[in-house]
C-alpha cells in the first residue's frame, strides 16, 4: 500500500468515526431544543379562523409524521437509518426525504458560496502579494486597510449595506429570490442571465467577505517568504522581478490553500445570513426554516451535511497538501 | 498579472451579466391583456419549489381563492359566522332549524383540463375534509356541528345534514369552508370503503376507535399526495413555482372568466417581515395582507406611488394575560390594580398605531363585535380608564404595601412583573415596553423578557413558567369560539362532546389558573360551563350567555383586553383598480387570500 492510499484509509475511517460522533450529538442537541412546534402550528390555525377542534385534529394528522417511541429508539432508528442514507422525513414538509430537501437546497449553496470563495480567494491573494510587497507605500496600506476593514464587518451588514445601495438607492440589481419567475426555465439568455443577476449581490457579499481574511493572510505570508534566504539568493543572483515574485507567491500562498480547502469544507454551512437577507433558497435559508418549524430530522440532516462535508474537506486539504508541498511528500517518504 | 488579469475579467462577466439580463421575460401561458398582478401570502413565508399543488400541504403551492377553490368564502360578518360569499356553490338553502343546507353548485364550473366540476367533486373533497380535521367534517366523537350524511342529490346539487345530537350554530360555516378538489385527480386517496369506514368511526367502540385511527392515517397520504400537475376549479391555475416566486395564469376554463382581470398571478416569497416591507415600499405589491411596521417603516410604505392602506374588522384583539397560580396575579384586586394604571390608549399608539384600537374595556369580545352582540351590557362594564387613585386603593385591598414610593407583596416581599413575549412579535415587545415605564412610574418594578420564538413562547405559557404574557382573543365570529380563549383549554376547562370538564392550574394546559367558579354580580358562575354553552346555542340564545361572560371577564379580569386588531389590507391603484372596502370581505376564512376572491368576482380591474 502507497504512503497516499495509507494516509486515505486512515483519514477515511477517522472521518466515519467523527461523523457518526457528530451525527449523535446534534441529534440528540436538535431533539432537546425547547419548543412546542404543535402548538404554535394550532395557534396559527385558531388565530386563522379555524375551529379548535378541526385545528387540534390538523395538528394531529400533520404531526403524525414526527418518530414516535422514546427518544432511545429514535436514535437507534436514525443511526439505522444513517447507515442506508436514510435521514427521515420532514414534517415541515410533510412526507418529504430529508436528503430530497437537503439535495434541493444545497444546489442553490454550492454554486454561489463556490465562486464567491474562489473569487475572493484569487483576488484577495493577488492583492495581498502586493500589500507585502508594497507594505511601506500607501498602496500597501490602502490594501491592508481595506482588508481589516472587510474582515471586520460582520456578513449580515455588508449584506444589507449591498441591498440598501445596489437594490434601494441605485436600484440595478435584484435583491431576493434566485431567479425572476417570469422566465421560462431553461437553457436560454434570459433565464441564465436572470439566475446570474440574481446571485451577483449573494456573490459579491461572499467575496467581499471573505477578502479581507485572504488579503491579509496573503500579505503576512509573504512577509514571512520575503526574509527567507532562497528569496535574497535570487535578488543577488540579479534575477528579474517578476521571476522573483513568482516564487514569492508560490512559496507563500502554500498554507493560503490548506485554508481555501477548509472554506470549501464550510461553503455548505456558511450562509445563513447571507440567503436570509437575499432570501436566497440554499442550506441556511432551509436550516432557519427547519429551525423554526422544530423540523428535526431536517436540522439533524442539514447539520450531518455540514460536518460530512468539513471532514471531507480536512481530508483532502492534507492529501492535497502533501502533493503541492515537496517538503511535506519527502518528509513522509523519509518516515 | 496574468492571474489579476483573470480576476479582472471575472469581475467584469459579473458586470456584463448584470448590464444583459434585465431584458424582458419570455411570457408563458395564456394571455388574458389584463397584465401581471403581484400578491404575497403574509401568513406562509417560504414557498418550496417541490411541495405539490395540495390545498393540505403545509407548503402546498395550492393559493386558496387563486388556485384553490372552496364551496363559499365565509366572511366575517359581526355576529353571523354563516354569511360567504359564492365559490363553487352558488348558492345554497338552510333549513330552517339548521339540520341541513343545500348546495347548487355552478352551473358552469369547470376544471382547467376542461372537466365539469360536478357533486361528485364536492363528495370526495368533503370526505378529503373528514381524514384532515374540518369544523363540519370531524371524526371526534360528540364534537358539535359535524355532518351526518352527505348525500348527491344530482350533478350540481348535494344535501348536507348535520348530526342534530350536538348542533351548531356555525355547521353552514363549516360547511361551506370546505376545499372542493377534482375527484378524477384525487380519486385513488381515499379507499373505495372510505365511507364505510367513516360510518363505523362514528361509534365509541374499539371498532370506531380503529376506524378513527385508519382515518387519520389516510390524511398522511392526503398531506403528501403530489398531483401530476395542478388542476383548478379556480380563476387561475399554477404554471410554476420556483423557490422564490410562484407563476399562476389565467384559467380560462373558470367559470367567471371573463371578468377575471389579471392575466397572471405572481406570488413572491419571503422570509421575513423586512422584505415584505421593501416589497411594499418599492410598490412591487398590488396586494398584501397586514404585516406589523414601525412608524417611519409604514409612511415610507404609504408614500409608495399607488399606495394605499384599506381598513377594516377583524374579529382579533391581544390581551395581557394573567397566571393566577402565581402570587400575586391570584388576587383579583391586583389585576384590577394593574388595569386601572395601563394606559391602553398610549400603549396602542405606541405599538400598534396602524393595525389597532385602544380596547374600551375587557370583555372579551372585539367592541366592533361586542357592540352588536351586547349593545345593552357594553355601556355597563368598567372602562377601567386610567386612575392611579383606583390602582392603589385596589392594590391597598389586595394586601399590597407601598414603601419608598415602590409596591411590595403583603409580606413585604418586592413585586416585579414580569412580561413575556416572542422575540419577532415586534408590537406585542413594543407595547410591553410601554406597560413596564407606566408600571415603573407608579411605583411598580417591571421587566421585559423576550422569549427565542413562538413554539417555546407557547410551549413555557403552557407550563405556566411566566406571570404575565400576551394573549390573543375574541377570535370571532362564532360567540363559542370567541369566549374560549379565556374560558377554555387554556384556563382549564376542556370541551369534549358538549361535556365540560375542568383541569386545576398547572394541569392539561391550565396556565392562566383561574378557579372553575368566579363571583359576578354577588352571584357564583361556572365560565367554562357557559363558554361551551355557546357551542351550540343560536344567535338568540347566545347574546344573554355572552352578556354574562363579558361582565364576568370584566370584573374577574384574567387578562387586560389592550387593544382590538384592525384588518389592514395594503394596496396599490397603479396597475389595478377596484379594490372593496367592505369590512366583512377584508378578512375571510381559513387561509383564505381575500385578493383572489375579489379577482373571481370580478371586483378589480385592470387600470385603463
Amino acid at each position: 500500500m502507497t504512503v497516499i492510499a495509507r494516509r486515505l484509509a486512515g483519514h477515511l475511517a477517522r472521518g466515519l468515526v467523527m461523523i457518526l460522533v457528530v451525527a449523535t450529538i446534534s441529534f440528540f442537541i436538535v431533539n432537546n431544543i425547547p419548543g412546542d412546534p404543535m402548538a404554535a402550528r394550532y395557534e396559527k390555525l385558531v388565530e386563522g379562523g379555524m375551529s379548535p377542534e378541526a385545528a387540534a385534529q390538523a395538528v394531529k394528522v400533520l404531526y403524525g409524521f414526527q418518530p414516535t417511541g422514546t427518544l432511545w429508539q429514535q436514535y437507534t432508528d436514525y443511526m439505522g437509518g444513517l447507515l442506508h442514507l436514510d435521514l427521515g422525513v420532514s414534517v415541515s414538509r410533510p412526507g418529504t426525504p430529508v436528503l430530497d430537501v437537503l439535495g434541493e437546497a444545497a444546489k442553490w449553496t454550492v454554486l454561489p458560496v463556490l465562486v464567491g470563495t474562489l473569487l475572493s480567494f484569487l483576488v484577495g491573494v493577488i492583492l495581498g502579494v502586493f500589500a507585502a510587497i508594497k507594505r511601506t507605500s500607501k498602496l500597501g496600506d490602502a490594501l491592508a486597510i481595506s482588508g481589516s476593514l472587510l474582515h471586520g464587518i460582520p456578513q449580515y451588514v455588508l449584506a444589507m449595506l449591498l441591498v440598501v445601495i445596489f437594490a434601494t438607492l441605485i436600484p440595478i440589481l435584484p435583491a431576493d429570490g434566485p431567479v425572476d419567475i417570469l422566465f421560462e426555465p431553461g437553457f436560454n439568455a434570459g433565464y441564465i442571465g436572470s439566475l446570474a443577476e440574481h446571485a451577483v449581490l449573494p456573490v459579491v457579499t461572499y467575496a467581499l467577505s471573505a477578502y479581507g481574511g485572504w488579503v491579509l493572510a496573503m500579505k503576512s505570508s509573504v512577509v514571512t517568504v520575503l526574509g527567507d534566504d532562497f528569496i535574497l539568493a535570487a535578488e543577488l543572483r540579479g534575477m528579474k522581478r517578476s521571476i522573483v515574485f513568482r516564487y514569492i507567491a508560490r512559496n507563500a500562498i502554500l498554507p493560503l490553500f490548506t485554508i481555501l480547502a477548509l472554506s470549501l469544507g464550510l461553503l455548505l454551512g456558511g450562509a445563513v445570513f447571507i440567503e436570509k437577507i437575499f432570501n436566497y433558497p440554499g442550506l441556511g435559508l432551509m436550516l432557519i426554516n427547519g429551525v423554526n418549524d422544530r423540523d428535526y430530522a431536517l436540522m439533524s440532516g442539514a447539520f450531518l451535511l455540514i460536518t460530512a462535508a468539513v471532514i471531507v474537506a480536512n481530508i483532502v486539504a492534507d492529501l492535497f497538501y502533501s502533493t503541492i508541498d515537496p517538503r511535506v511528500r519527502s518528509g513522509e517518504e523519509a518516515a | 498579472m496574468k492571474r489579476l488579469a483573470a480576476a479582472a475579467a471575472l469581475l467584469g462577466l459579473a458586470a456584463t451579466v448584470t448590464a444583459c439580463s434585465g431584458g424582458s421575460p419570455t411570457k408563458s401561458g395564456s394571455g388574458g391583456g389584463g397584465g401581471l398582478f403581484t400578491t404575497i401570502d403574509v401568513n406562509r413565508p417560504g414557498l418550496d419549489a417541490s411541495a405539490p399543488a395540495n390545498p393540505y400541504n403545509p407548503k402546498g403551492n395550492s393559493f386558496p381563492a387563486f388556485n384553490s377553490m372552496k364551496l363559499g368564502w365565509v366572511k366575517n360578518h359581526l355576529t353571523d359566522p354563516n354569511q360567504a360569499l359564492p365559490g363553487i356553490a352558488a348558492s345554497w338553502e338552510v333549513a330552517p332549524d339548521n339540520s341541513a343546507i343545500t348546495l347548487k353548485l355552478q352551473p358552469n364550473a369547470k376544471w382547467s383540463d376542461g372537466q365539469p366540476v360536478t357533486a361528485e367533486d364536492v363528495k370526495m373533497s368533503i370526505g378529503i375534509a373528514y381524514t384532515q380535521g374540518s369544523t363540519a367534517f370531524s371524526v371526534t366523537p360528540g364534537a358539535a356541528g359535524v355532518a351526518s350524511d352527505v348525500t348527491v342529490v344530482d350533478d350540481k346539487t348535494l344535501k348536507i345534514t348535520q348530526e342534530m345530537a350536538n348542533p351548531s350554530p356555525k355547521f353552514v360555516r363549516g360547511v361551506l369552508d370546505t376545499t372542493v378538489l377534482p375527484s378524477h385527480v384525487w380519486k385513488d386517496v381515499l379507499p373505495a370503503n372510505f365511507w364505510d369506514t367513516l360510518k363505523a368511526a362514528r361509534g365509541d367502540d374499539a371498532a370506531a376507535e380503529k376506524a378513527r385511527a385508519d382515518i387519520t392515517a389516510l390524511g398522511q397520504k392526503v398531506l403528501t399526495f403530489a398531483p401530476p400537475k395542478d388542476v383548478s376549479a379556480g380563476p387561475f391555475v399554477l404554471e410554476r413555482v420556483n423557490p422564490g416566486e410562484a407563476l399562476l395564469v389565467k384559467n380560462k376554463n373558470f367559470y367567471n372568466a371573463a371578468n377575471v382581470a389579471p392575466a397572471q398571478v405572481k406570488f413572491l416569497n419571503y422570509t421575513g417581515n423586512e422584505q415584505i416591507w421593501n416589497y411594499l415600499t418599492a410598490g412591487k405589491l398590488d396586494q398584501s395582507g397586514f404585516i406589523a411596521a414601525p412608524t417611519d417603516v409604514m409612511n415610507r410604505i404609504k408614500q409608495a406611488p399607488g399606495n394605499e392602506v384599506i381598513k377594516g374588522y377583524s374579529p382579533v384583539a391581544v390581551s395581557m394575560a394573567f397566571n393566577q397560580s402565581k402570587k400575586p396575579y391570584d388576587n383579583v384586586h391586583v389585576r384590577r390594580g394593574l388595569a386601572y394604571l395601563i394606559n391602553r390608549d398610549e400603549v396602542t399608539k405606541v405599538a400598534s398605531p396602524e393595525g389597532g384600537t385602544p380596547a374600551v374595556t375587557t370583555s372579551g369580545i372585539h367592541q366592533k363585535a361586542a357592540q352588536a352582540w351586547i349593545p345593552d351590557t357594553l355601556p355597563k362594564l368598567d372602562p377601567y380608564k386610567p386612575d392611579p387613585a383606583k390602582a392603589e386603593a385596589e392594590f391597598k385591598q389586595a394586601g399590597l404595601t407601598k414603601k419608598d414610593g415602590k409596591w411590595a407583596l403583603a409580606d413585604g416581599t418586592p413585586w416585579k412583573v414580569s412580561m413575556h413575549a416572542p422575540s419577532g412579535f415586534s408590537d406585542w415587545l413594543s407595547a410591553q415596553e410601554n406597560i413596564k415605564s407606566q408600571l415603573v412610574k407608579n411605583g411598580i418594578d417591571a421587566e421585559v423578557v423576550t422569549t427565542t420564538d413562538y413554539p417555546l413562547y407557547l410551549e413555557e405559557l403552557a407550563a405556566g413558567k411566566y406571570d404575565v404574557g400576551f394573549w390573543l382573543m375574541a377570535l370571532g365570529p362564532a360567540p363559542y369560539d370567541i369566549f374560549q380563549r379565556l374560558y377554555g383549554a387554556s384556563n382549564g376547562w376542556t370541551n369534549v362532546a358538549g361535556k365540560v370538564t375542568h383541569a386545576a392550574p398547572g394541569k392539561n394546559g391550565n396556565w392562566m389558573g383561574g378557579p372553575e367558579e368566579i363571583e359576578v354580580d354577588g352571584a357564583k358562575i361556572n365560565p367554562g360551563e357557559l363558554t361551551g354553552k355557546l357551542n351550540t346555542a343560536t344567535a338568540e340564545q347566545a347574546k344573554p350567555i355572552m352578556a354574562q361572560l363579558a361582565t364576568a371577564a370584566n370584573q374577574d379580569l384574567p387578562v387586560i383586553q389592550l387593544w382590538d386588531y384592525v384588518n389592514n389590507q395594503f394596496v396599490n391603484n397603479t396597475r389595478f383598480t377596484g379594490w372593496p372596502h367592505d369590512d366583512e370581505i377584508l378578512r375571510l376564512g381559513t387561509g383564505v387570500l381575500p385578493a383572489g376572491v375579489w379577482i373571481q368576482l370580478g371586483m378589480v380591474k385592470a387600470k385603463q
